[in-house]
Parts: structure tokens; sequence; C-alpha cells
């Protein structure tokens, strides 16, 4: 089956129109949050490296392994170059006006070395993204173990201009499915099913919710790759948008496939609207390997409302990037039967 | 629009099963669930009642469609549109009244489903730690989600303990083990 994509052909569907962004957990995409701390100058740089084995000794920045316990204080012209952690404000006595004495044991630590304290913020955890990492070493020095696909994902360089061409095809696929289910008075949103190993569309879907509302693109389609398979227990033989490639039994998996359930293991589905609670559950228990969406939505469960598809608790992970010809799909918001607050969608 | 939602709200604070109701109903799942067990099935009972009529009863159904969604509540909420249809009445009309008997709480999709569909109470056996729609994973029922139907209101822990040793033994005899990373629930 081919990508239908004669009404989204042309310009208006060409890869350079979009960025896809990846919708992130919230512990990659939160603010980098800080604690207080201890600091101060290292008065003689010669006794640096005994200072730091008897405070990492005596005063251990327990959780705070990713801080970096001493930073080099550039060009302030100051006396001393060098500053050091000497402990979390939360485990100094609680004192207003605090001296070195007040902050360390009185054996275990030369204090000679070291100036008055004053108290500095450092990041709590370590940052899982760039821009966290940026953020967090404007406040102190910070290691950090980049995902080099994450950093290039969030610049929306992760797919070249080749990969965007399938990706676009893909989607207006999507796109013209959902155009013929808001025809036949179904909400606009389409959803295709991608086997990306051999490229091909295994199923396309819309909205028929009009008819079962339960049906939304995404249930649909996941029906639709259960009948590519020998399974199903639908028949979208009136909706003739609503299709499928039947699998030859060499192509698919062989061995394990035919007793698994897990009929979306590896698969990446692409979706006009950001799914709800419903569909993106339904994914997960599917076992997607990949989504893609065009636009957010009100209720959304894959970065709006819930991030279902990096909640910890949940036994399946996988990457979601949004933003896939986002014009287009935003408007397909117009056509089609309109939502309705006080009834099922 | 906001006095239709006042309405709304109206008919589902009227519409609540009866301590006798809920004891009668989910004793009925408990059987259910009790007969999937002894033929190997995922042993959950599923019930939807409308003015005191089984409208939906299911099974769970995922290994013979291939299809990861069909839970029990799904399949039950199936009969239900089904029901519906043949006896030509409105589904919403009918939802409203309609109570789901779960001898485990139903999964986040499932949840989800049962928002969409304004089914308005939900009384379940024990929690399910892995996928709970109505607090133990997420809290779908009663999370302010106004594009996905309506909040609706859980009466859990009838015969918990019951249900988890179904489960338990279920997963023993399904993968001895211990592997419980099948999503049939
Ligand atoms: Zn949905
Ligand atoms: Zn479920």
């Amino acid at each position: 089956m081919e990508p239908q994509t004669k009404r989204w052909k042309g310009s208006a569907c060409d890869a350079d129109s979009w960025v896809a962004f990846p919708v992130l957990s919230d512990q990659q995409s939160q603010d980098v949050e800080l604690v207080e701390a201890f600091a101060a100058p290292i008065v003689d740089k010669k006794e640096t490296s005994r200072l730091l084995r008897e405070l990492n000794a005596v005063r251990p920045l327990n959780g705070l392994q990713h801080v970096k316990r001493v930073r080099a204080v550039r060009g302030s012209g100051g006396p001393h170059p060098l500053e050091v952690l000497v402990c979390l404000v939360s485990d100094a006595p609680d004192l207003k006006v605090v001296s070195i004495d007040d902050l360390l044991p009185p054996d275990g630590v030369q204090r000679d070395g070291l100036g008055e304290p004053f108290v500095v913020k450092v990041p709590a955890r370590p940052p899982l993204t760039r821009p966290q990492f940026e953020l967090a070493s404007k406040h102190w020095p910070t290691s950090f173990h980049e995902d080099k696909q994450v950093t290039v994902a969030l610049r929306g360089e992760l797919f070249g201009p080749l990969r965007k061409a399938r990706m676009s095809a893909y989607m207006a696929a999507a796109l013209t499915a959902a155009e013929t289910g808001a025809a036949l008075g179904m909400e606009a949103v389409g959803a295709v099913a991608v086997d990306p190993a051999s490229e091909r569309i295994v199923a396309v879907g819309h909205d028929c919710s009009g008819d079962r509302p339960l049906h939304h693109a995404v249930m649909v389609c996941i029906d639709l790759v259960a009948q590519s398979q020998g399974g199903g227990c639908y028949s979208f033989d009136r909706y003739p948008a609503c299709r499928f490639t039947p699998q030859t039994s060499g192509t698919f998996g062989g061995t394990e496939a035919s007793s698994q359930p897990y009929i979306c293991t590896g698969y990446d589905l692409y979706v006009t609207r950001e799914p709800c609670v419903m569909c993106a559950m339904a994914l997960v228990h599917s076992r997607i390997g990949r989504v893609f969406y065009g636009t957010s939505s009100a209720d959304g469960a894959m970065g709006t409302k819930y991030k279902i598809h990096s909640k910890k608790d949940l036994n399946h992970h996988f990457e979601v990037y949004k933003g896939v010809l986002g014009k287009q799909c935003e408007e397909l918001g117009g056509l089609g039967r309109p939502r309705q607050k006080t009834r099922a969608h | 629009m906001g006095t239709e939602e006042g309405r709304k709200a109206d008919s589902e604070e009227s519409f609540y099963p009866s301590e006798k109701d809920i004891e009668k109903w989910m004793s009925c799942a408990f059987d259910m669930a009790k007969d999937a067990l002894q033929n190997g099935e995922v042993p959950v009972g599923c019930l939807m009642v409308y003015a005191d009529e089984v409208v939906g009863k299911g099974r769970n159904e995922v290994n013979e469609t291939k299809n990861a969604t069909r839970h029990a509540e799904m399949v039950a909420l199936d009969q239900l549109l089904d029901w519906c249809r043949r006896g030509n009445l409105e589904v919403s009309g009918v939802c409203q009244q309609t109570a789901l008997y779960v001898t485990v709480e139903p999964c986040v999709m499932c949840a989800a489903a049962l928002r969409l569909l304004h089914i308005p109470v939900v009384a379940y056996g024990c929690r399910n730690e892995r996928f709970g729609g109505c607090g133990s994973v997420l809290d779908v029922s009663s999370a302010h989600l106004p594009e996905t139907g309506t909040a609706f209101k859980c009466v859990p822990g009838h015969r918990a303990e019951e249900a988890v040793e179904m489960l338990k033994s279920f997963y023993k005899q399904e993968n001895p083990n211990g592997d419980q990373n099948s999503s049939l629930l």
C-alpha cells in the first residue's frame, strides 16, 4: 500500500516546513532544582588537594556526585582563584552567622587554607539534557554525561532530509485518512502504523467515534494492525480509508510473533493529533516502538496532561516526537465533527 | 453549556448503587473470575449493570484477537454499546445510569474509556499495581480532564485479598518463573 498523498502533496507538505521535537520525560524537561551549600575561598592554592581529601572525608556531599567540589573564580581579579564546597546548608548547624569553625568538626580538616564561608546554590540533581547542563553550570560547575541523541533531537536535527521526506509521506497518509473520516462525519483524526524496518505502511485508520464512541483513530489503527496479523475484532469494511496490509507469513518476526499479543512491537505510529489517555495507554499495552504526532491536544497524554510514554511505573517506554507536518495537522482541527464536551468523542 | 453540565452532574448524583447491589453484582463478578481461572484464563470478572440488568459481561480477549486493548472492561463496554443499539437507546443516557463491577482496578486505558462513555460508578476488588488508572499508577478516574468525558466514583476494596490471590495463582501457572511482564489487565 502506497501512502496516499494526493491531497497533501506539494510544497505544503515538504519536509522543510516542519521540525519534530522530542517529548521528553518530566525529569529531562524540568527546571534545574537547586540546593544551598556553603562554599569558602581557598586561601592558599597549594593546600587544595589536602583540603579536598579532608573535606571529602568529614563532609562528603552525598547524592551530589555530579557537583564538582572546587571551582575556579573566573576573572574575578580577587585574591583567591579557587573556591571549595564545605557542606550543604541543610547539614550545617542552624546558626545565623557561620564561621568555618561552625561548619567543620574540631578535627579532620586543617582550617588554615580556608577563608570565611558564604552561601551558594548548586544543582540538586545531575543534568540529563544539554539545556539543563547549561543552566546548572551557571550556578556551580557540574559534570554531565551527555546523551548525544537527545541533544541532537532537542535541536530538531535528529532526522535528516531523506528521513523527513519519508515521515512527511506517512503523516500525509494519516492526514488523508483524517479528511476522509471527517467527510463521513467523524472527528478529523488519522493514524498510520509503519514498520520502519521495511518502510512499509502496515495499517491506516481514521476516527470512527461517530459510529462507536471508543473508536478513536489510534484504537482503529491498533485493531487493523492485529488484523494484518490474523487477529483483530472489528470490521471496518464500511470505511474504505481504514485498511491494512496483510502480513505474508515470512515477513513478520516468524517464531515469537504468532504467540505474542504485543503486535506493535518495533512499529512507528504517525497520528495527526496527540493521543488521549485511552489511546496512549493502548499504545503502551501494544508495545509500540515510537510515536510521531502532528499537534498537541487539550487532554493529550503524550506531553500535555501526562507523559505516559515515559511514566516510570509502567513496563514499556518509548520515544515520542511532535510537530510532524504540524501546521497541516493543526488545520485539520476545523474539519469534521466538532468536539462535544458532554458526549464521548 | 454551564446548565447542561449542571444537569449532568445532577443525574450522576442521583445514580448510585446500594450496598446490597454492590454485594450482589460483585459476587457475580467474582464467580466469573473464578470460572476464568479454572479455565486457564485471566481471572478478571467484569459486569456492566443498567437498571438491574447485566448489559455487558467481559473477559480478557487479548490473546485470541492479538489486540492488546481487548481487556475485559473494553469487551464489556462493547457489549453495552451493542445492547443500546439493539434496543435503540441513546448511549449516553444508558451509560450515565450504568455501574461497572470488576474484580481488579481498571487500567489507565480502561479508566479513560469509562470516562469517555460517562460511566459514573466503578466498584472493584483489588488494586492493579502495575497499570491501575484509579489511583495506583495514575488517577484517571478523578483527574481534571475536561475533554475526556466525566470523572467517576470508585468503590474499591471489595474482597480484595481474594482477587489478588486469583491473580497470583494465574501468573504462577502462566509463567512459573514469576515474570509478570504481560499487560493483560
Ligand atoms: Zn483517543
Ligand atoms: Zn484495562
